[in-house]
């Protein structure tokens, strides 16, 4: 099955891909943007931001689902929109999921070293975006994790994606609904297939992300 | 010129810095010394403009580069660090290829900068700033890691930086030594306090506390200087 690679199972691959990049995507430029304003700065209140984005860390993903549901149904606040079933409320509920954690996660980088980094760049006059172009280089290494963190929740997430997606073949079905699914049915060397899929597409962007991210060593 | 006037810092309740009224020229040095927590990395930190004082006046005349006591190495190759901190200029790869050879650093040019050592990391850091031109140049505790002869490397680049552009160089230490080689004028801080604030000679002759008559006893006089 493997090595035919059906048409089926080329397009759930494409989905779940297409999902899991543009969740990313959001996500990472949403919550390193914000992750990299909280942990530099200090502010009346950060305490209570950071409280609120390590709750939302743990927010669990068919709450995450039920309330993208709630506001994209027919009668929901953007019913209109008609998106409900789509792969794109799937990666709306994705992001909902992931940004706390992305937000959370990079101001803990950014606060451990954005004094020092701060004091050294302002010492020798750097320009306020060569300051950032420094701060983000230095915590390079972490934010990758931070990154590949967000993906892999992205790829293994089941709950959100199947009550907003609805699972439907040809349109909606990725890899872990579909896993669910063939699990379902008995079909359990088809489940494991993709399961074995799964594992190595997360395998390929480790590779490529640390190819991207190279510490310079000697 | 640099001045203060009435500034005062507190760390919770407790005022690490209360001063009336300082000034730093251009052309000068000016060495601050005092026991650990006198105030004198803060009062650095306040010149440079890292840090903002409580209260009072701080007047800046001109470009200022600041080496703090404890300055990043960035993850990259020490060639690296030194062009990444050159500002815009078409001579950057001789400027880089001049502070190598003049602080040593020549054989790690290659390497990250993370795998070096005290000594080494405080030469970069060093010469990433000695790169770049200003009108005041103010360190903190810039050899405080280093061996005898990064020391000298170190004290003779300030030296020749200092010749070379006639910039002011503020810096703070805790060798006798180093401020009586350095030095035009020595400032003894003691718990926020100016307790002292003269030449050597001044301050050898009517000395204000106990902490700098412990400090100038480690001073060889020699007074034809």
């Amino acid at each position: 099955m493997l090595l035919s690679m059906d048409r089926e199972l080329l397009h759930i691959i494409g989905v779940t891909l297409r999902m899991s990049f543009f969740s990313t995507l959001i996500s990472c430029t949403l919550g390193i943007t914000l992750g990299v304003l909280i942990g530099q700065k200090s502010f009346k209140g950060k305490r209570t931001v950071n409280k609120i984005t390590g709750t939302l860390m743990g927010l669990p993903p068919v709450v995450a689902g039920l309330i993208v549901y709630m506001l994209f149904t027919r009668y929901g606040v953007f019913g209109e929109l008609k998106l409900l079933f789509t792969v794109e409320v799937m990666v709306i509920a994705q992001c909902l999921l992931i940004t706390p954690v992305v937000i959370n996660l990079t101001q803990s980088v950014i606060s451990s070293n954005a004094a020092i980094i701060r004091e050294t760049a302002v010492g020798l006059n750097f320009t306020a975006a060569k300051r950032l172009r420094l701060l983000l280089n230095e915590n390079r290494q972490a934010l990758l994790s931070v990154v590949l963190n967000a993906f892999g929740r992205s790829i293994a997430e089941v709950g959100a994606v199947s009550l907003v997606g609805g699972n439907i073949q040809w349109k909606t079905r990725v890899m872990t609904t579909a896993i669910m699914l063939e699990t379902n049915k008995g079909n359990f060397s088809f489940a494991l297939a993709l399961g074995i899929i799964l594992l190595v597409i997360s395998l390929i962007v480790n590779i490529i992300a640390n190819l991207l991210v190279k510490e310079e060593k000697r | 010129m640099i001045e203060i006037y009435d500034i005062t810092k507190k760390y919770g309740n407790r005022t690490v810095l209360d001063i009336s009224s300082l000034s730093f020229s251009k052309g000068e040095t000016v060495v601050i010394a005092g026991p650990n927590g006198s105030g004198k990395s803060t009062l650095l930190k306040i010149l440079a403009g890292t840090l903002k004082a409580d209260s009072g006046k701080l007047t800046v005349g001109g470009k200022v580069l600041y080496l703090p006591q404890q300055s990043l190495p960035f993850g990259m190759t020490v060639r690296k660090n030194i062009l990444f901190s050159i500002e815009s200029r078409t001579d950057k790869e001789v400027r880089c290829d001049e502070i190598l050879r003049k602080l040593n650093l020549k054989a790690f040019e290659g390497k990250n900068a993370k795998t070096l050592s005290g000594g080494e990391c405080q030469r970069l850091a060093l010469a990433r700033l000695l790169v770049n031109d200003c009108d005041f140049l103010i360190l903190d505790e810039p050899s405080s890691a280093a061996d005898i002869e990064g020391n000298e490397l170190i004290e003779g680049a300030v030296k020749e930086y200092k010749e070379k552009n006639g910039c002011g160089v503020i810096m703070t230490t805790h060798s006798p030594r180093q401020a009586l080689d350095l030095a035009d004028r020595i400032i003894m801080l003691c718990d926020g306090r100016v307790a002292e604030n003269g030449s050597f000679r001044e301050i050898l002759q009517n000395p204000q506390t106990e902490w700098t008559k412990k400090f100038i006893s480690q001073w060889s006089i020699d007074f034809n200087r």
